[in-house]
């Protein structure tokens, strides 16, 4: 559903992303790891549309996404979280998530100046439609709280619930496990399977290899913004090129 | 719920009793009506600059081809008044989003600038405008509003046409902010990057924020132009664009009832203050001062906080 092919990125002489290809199954959990600053946020915001890439093509779904903009992508059906927090912070947990169903609403702004019967139906159908997706992720009590108030690991989940929201085919999870507890931990394992059987594919970068390990049926890894392995969990913990990335052997 | 809707009775009778009450006192229903303008302009402000989170420094421009618009269409064109305003009006919103396209690109302090650069060149157009249509320096006169036949010359009847224009165009701003345009608006503020990534086109919804506030802010100078019946430049400088800022903040942003409170703060205090006009930019200076160090919620946000206050405690 998502092909990458032969992708490099430049900022001035500085190669970030250096001729990389993968394609990615519908409906499975994909991980991609890689020591620090080995450019896999960089390689999200290159299929999320931050960057346009200076050679080669990203296929999304057939439709070729070389230029377009986030939002468009988007509104192909890719939706994404963020490395540090990026929520609406002065708006409430809910709005945040109705936020996210924007690019699913019709009724335009006359009708919202005029207060139409329509419109009304439709933020009421918005809004329960949010509280559902709260309740997929267990922060409906939270509803109309100041997202910026939630607790950390309340603050990743909102964040996964508003890019759900949209029912995008592919999730982009940047480090979704960044600063849980191990309660936590198992909260978003659960809620990871939950996502993966309602069809959505999910590619997502996270440090934490038990929880990658556990849950992805394929990872890629990157090192200096190249390819360096690509395989299902085992293949990647026996692959010694990866674990001399990891442990900085020659 | 029951007392809150009897304070809006009670609320709405006193609005509607202000010229009676003040029957001796003209003058006060006058400031009421000025009020009521400055009501209209700044809420149009909030929608760009609380809402959606763009500095403008130059709506006075947007006050200025409203007032003069208006004043323009219905002297060389003899339309009638109200059909006039509403002209004017979207003419503003059409320059608001032309003016916004490019500007969507620029952040804070650059289209902070942009918009001073703009206030300026519609003030240089209405001081020294081709053929000298709109007077000048001299400024020019007006007529009042007719309403088929009825026209609002005093300032009681204009007091009942401001508010119900209030009254309108706050309705339509309620709506629009609790509306996804509104959302849009707020998320664009909040972080642009996540707007963006969530499916929206801050391009578009900066422009609709700029274009609906310059109809808004374009209205009220209209209205302004036939309440006095007289328009020159001086009205309309960079002054004018600091004064509803200032009136803005000292309210509180993104919130109805915040442009209400600093409009009616800063014009009294203006008329209290009337001797020492010549300080007025010294006095706003002061007050931007104050509320940007000691409440920046303005006066709206201080009432927040100890609503708030009570109801954790209750």
């Amino acid at each position: 559903m998502l092909t990458v092919k032969d992708v490099t990125l430049r900022f001035g002489g500085l190669t970030a992303v250096n001729n990389v290809s993968l394609t990615i199954k519908q409906g499975t959990i994909n991980g991609l790891i890689g020591p620090n600053g080995a450019g896999k946020t960089t390689f999200f915001n290159l299929i999320s549309g931050v960057y346009t890439p200076n050679e080669g093509e990203i296929v999304f779904d057939g439709v070729k996404l070389n230029g377009k903009k986030c939002f468009e992508i988007n509104h192909i059906g890719m939706s994404r979280t963020y490395q540090v927090i990026n929520l609406f912070r002065k708006m409430t947990v809910v709005e945040n998530v109705m936020v996210g169903l924007h690019p699913k609403m019709k009724s335009g702004y006359f009708s919202a100046i005029l207060g139409t019967k329509s419109q009304r139906e439709e933020e009421k159908e918005v809004l329960e439609k949010a509280l559902d997706w709260l309740d997929f992720v267990g922060l409906r009590g939270n509803a109309y709280e100041m997202s910026g108030s939630l607790s950390y690991g309340k603050q990743r989940l909102l964040e996964i619930v508003r890019a759900l929201a949209s029912n995008p085919k592919l999730l982009l999870l940047d480090e979704p496990a960044a600063g849980m507890n191990s309660k936590e931990k198992e909260e978003l394992f659960d809620i990871l399977r939950k996502i993966q059987n309602l069809g959505v594919t999910i590619l997502m970068i996270e440090h934490d290899m038990k929880l990658m390990m556990g849950i992805t049926d394929y990872i890629f890894v990157l090192n200096y913004g190249k390819k360096l392995a690509e395989g299902t969990p085992v293949q990647i913990q026996n692959n010694p090129e990866v674990i001399a990335a990891y442990l900085g052997e020659d | 719920m029951k007392l809150k809707s009897v304070s809006k009775i009670l609320l709405a009778i006193l609005l509607l009793l202000v010229p009676l009450l003040l029957r001796n006192f003209n003058y006060g229903i006058l400031i009421c009506g000025f009020i009521g303008i400055y009501i209209i302009a700044i809420s149009g402000l909030d929608l760009v600059f609380g809402y959606c989170g763009q500095i403008s420094m130059g709506h006075a421009a947007f006050f200025a081809i409203g007032a003069y618009g208006s004043a323009l269409l219905h002297k060389y064109l003899h339309l009638p008044i109200l059909f006039t305003m509403v002209i004017a009006a979207v003419i503003a919103t059409l320059i608001g989003a032309l003016l916004a396209y490019p500007a969507s690109k620029l952040v804070f302090h650059f289209l902070s600038l942009a918009t001073v650069a703009f206030g300026e060149i519609v003030y240089q157009l209405v001081a020294q405008s081709p053929g000298g249509i709109t007077g000048n320096f001299t400024g020019f006169y007006t007529d009042s509003i007719n309403l088929l036949g009825f026209k609002i010359n005093t300032n009681a009847r204009f007091y009942y046409f401001a508010l119900i224009c209030v009254c309108i165009f706050l309705l339509m701003k309620h709506r629009l902010v609790k509306s996804k345009e509104g959302r849009a608006f707020l998320a664009i503020r909040e972080n642009s990057h996540a707007a963006d990534g969530m499916g929206i086109d801050v391009k578009r919804y900066k422009v609709i924020a700029f274009a609906t506030s310059a109809f808004y802010t374009a209205f009220a100078g209209s209205m302004y132009a036939h309440y006095v019946r007289f328009i020159s430049p001086e009205t309309f400088s960079n002054r004018q664009s600091v004064m509803f800022l200032t009136m803005l903040l000292f309210g509180g942003t993104a919130s109805l009832s915040g442009p209400i409170m600093g409009a009616a703060a800063v014009l009294l205090l203006n008329e209290g203050l009337r001797f020492a006009e010549r300080y007025q930019m010294l006095i706003y200076g002061f007050m931007l001062l104050v509320v940007i160090l000691l409440m920046p919620g303005g006066i709206y946000g201080i009432i927040k906080k100890q609503i708030d206050k009570r109801r954790v405690v209750s």
